[in-house]
């Protein structure tokens, strides 16, 4: 038996796709069994934090009160800088992530010992679920999928052994790799200037090799006491439940954006009626107040507008403030074209329209 | 395990027979499924104690018969399969030290509980260094000691509670050997 043991343990180094097989079945079968008997711990964990809850209800209503008047100020600050983002990306012709789905699922099982950081899942193939796929929870990155069977898959934490993830520090904006290495806070590592990057810095995935979405909030920077600088993750790995399946495709094949009409300007002055020709003349009929936009003057002008903002966009502002004030400015979500420029600009693709993106928990 | 009577007076007698031989086996099983229940979750901790190995402790100090090496390594190897690590891990290190343990069971068999429960711990201790050292030399690196230390330190903490299970299910159940 000590040799059988000895030799698997060597096998599973050589071969792994017989193992990994043998591995999701059993994690299939006993993920049933696991997911009742959480069911009960689950309910235990809600009856405890409900009565620590109760304990500092008073506290926890004060401190709320002042987060929400803090937040609802940040709330101003972020819809105009939405819009603002939603212009500037509109005229760069930046390309836009299209829309990400997900699937929730609930962590069924415990981390595994002493030397692996995985859960399990209920979330599996038939789900949509997929080897690679990143997982969330409510406060950010939580791993990414490394093994699915067909009701359950098995999520690599943040903080195992054989964990890489490409993450951005910001603000400077210094691409690393968060590493796991058993311990509660991954290092960085292939950073390239430490003294750019200091404890309390935010830190994002960066989305390079195209398995994660960009901007996923992942954790702050802290420096341990022997010198590493390390990562406080914002998802806390002791209290797992509920967590989302990113279902993330990286873009290869993205419409070509073009600039919102209500970016364009206004209609050009049509010229006069001549070029009206109505299909019936009704003796007695008003006047149209706008000529027919089939028949409108092609605008070339149009495309020139949105250029001269980008060339000073702080010294003159837009000079349409009828289209789009800049402190008023519309949300991104409400940036349609207008019916007068329909016929001359293509509609933007609706995943693609500036600001809808839905990248499940950034903040 | 243990071997059966030729002769019973009833197939459901001998069916109940072959139920109560196998149970510490399948007890082994069940421990190694809860240790993978977060039921540390309720208390804010992700650190679960090894149940299989206690299992595996104290059926080889009171009844090797009824659960026999292949069934340590079973229960290792379930362990492996449902931890994501390294295959074979568990089923080395927990046949390895039910090997230990049995050369050493007349020290703990009719001692007092304390050294019973001393016993465990010096066996948790083997377990986990086997471990720790077969999953370095698997991964090429020194792994940090503090999980494997607290894990074991849960352990050893809930093994009384357990010891107190068994025994109840020994004394109350099975057949006396």
């Amino acid at each position: 038996m000590l040799t059988l043991a000895a030799a698997l343990l060597l096998l599973g180094r050589a071969e792994t796709y017989v193992f990994d097989q043998a591995r999701q079945i059993v994690t299939d079968m006993t993920a049933p069994l696991l997911e009742i008997a959480s069911r009960p711990v689950a309910a235990a964990r809600r009856v405890v934090e409900r009565t620590d809850e109760y304990a500092y209800v008073f506290d926890e209503n004060e401190r709320l009160r002042a987060e929400n008047a803090r937040l609802l100020a940040w709330k101003e600050a972020a819809l105009k800088l939405e819009s603002k983002l939603a212009r500037y990306e509109a005229l760069l012709n930046v390309q836009i992530d299209p829309t990400i789905k997900y699937v929730s699922g609930r962590v069924v099982s415990d981390n595994g010992g002493p030397f692996v950081d995985t859960v399990i899942v209920n979330v599996g193939r038939a789900a949509g679920a997929k080897s690679g796929d990143g997982v969330i929870d409510t406060d950010g990155l939580v791993g990414r999928i490394v093994a699915t069977g067909e009701k359950a898959s098995r999520i690599l934490l943040l903080t195992d052994l054989n964990s890489r993830i490409p993450v951005v520090v910001e603000p400077a904006h210094y691409k690393a790799v968060l590493a796991g290495d058993n311990t509660d806070w991954p290092k960085l590592e292939y950073l390239t200037s430490l003294s750019s990057v200091s404890p309390g810095d935010r830190v994002v995935t960066s989305g390079d090799g195209g398995l994660l979405p960009p901007g996923i909030p992942v954790g702050l920077v802290i420096q341990t006491s022997d010198g590493f600088l390390r990562v406080q993750t914002f998802a806390d790995r002791d209290r797992l439940d509920f967590v989302r399946i990113l279902k993330y495709e990286f873009p290869t094949q993205v419409d070509r954006q073009d600039p919102p009409a209500a970016l364009l300007g206004p209609p050009v002055e049509p010229k006069p009626v001549e070029r009206v020709k109505p299909a019936a003349t009704i003796p007695g009929a008003p006047k149209p107040a706008t000529p027919a936009l089939a028949d409108a003057a092609p605008a070339p002008a149009t495309p020139a507008k949105p250029a001269r903002v980008v060339k000073k966009p702080e010294t003159k502002p837009a000079p349409q403030p009828q289209v789009l004030p800049p402190d008023s400015a519309p949300s991104a979500a409400t940036m349609q074209p207008v019916p007068d420029a329909e016929e001359q600009v293509p509609p933007p693709e609706e995943d693609v329209v500036p600001g809808t993106q839905d990248t499940p928990g950034t903040e | 395990m243990a071997k059966l009577e030729s002769y019973t007076p009833t197939p459901g007698a001998r069916a109940g027979r072959i139920v109560l031989t196998v149970l510490p086996f399948v007890m082994g099983l069940a421990c190694v499924l809860l240790s993978f229940v977060p039921v540390g979750r309720i208390f804010g901790t992700a650190v679960m104690p090894a149940f299989g190995l206690m299992a595996i402790y104290y059926w080889a100090v009171v009844r090797p018969e009824m659960f026999p090496v292949y069934a340590a390594f079973l229960v290792g190897l379930l362990s492996d399969l449902l931890s994501g690590g390294p295959i074979g891990l568990w089923a080395f290190a927990y046949v390895l030290t039910y090997i230990i343990v049995l050369t050493q069971r007349f020290l703990a068999m009719n001692a007092p509980f304390s050294v019973f429960w001393f016993g465990f711990l010096l066996a948790a201790i083997f377990a986990g260094f086997v471990g720790w050292g077969a999953a370095s030399l698997f991964y090429g690196a020194f792994l940090p000691i503090g999980p494997i230390a607290w894990h074991l330190f849960v352990t050893v903490a809930l093994f009384p509670l357990f010891a107190l299970i068994f025994g109840r299910i020994e004394r109350r159940i099975l057949p006396s050997g």
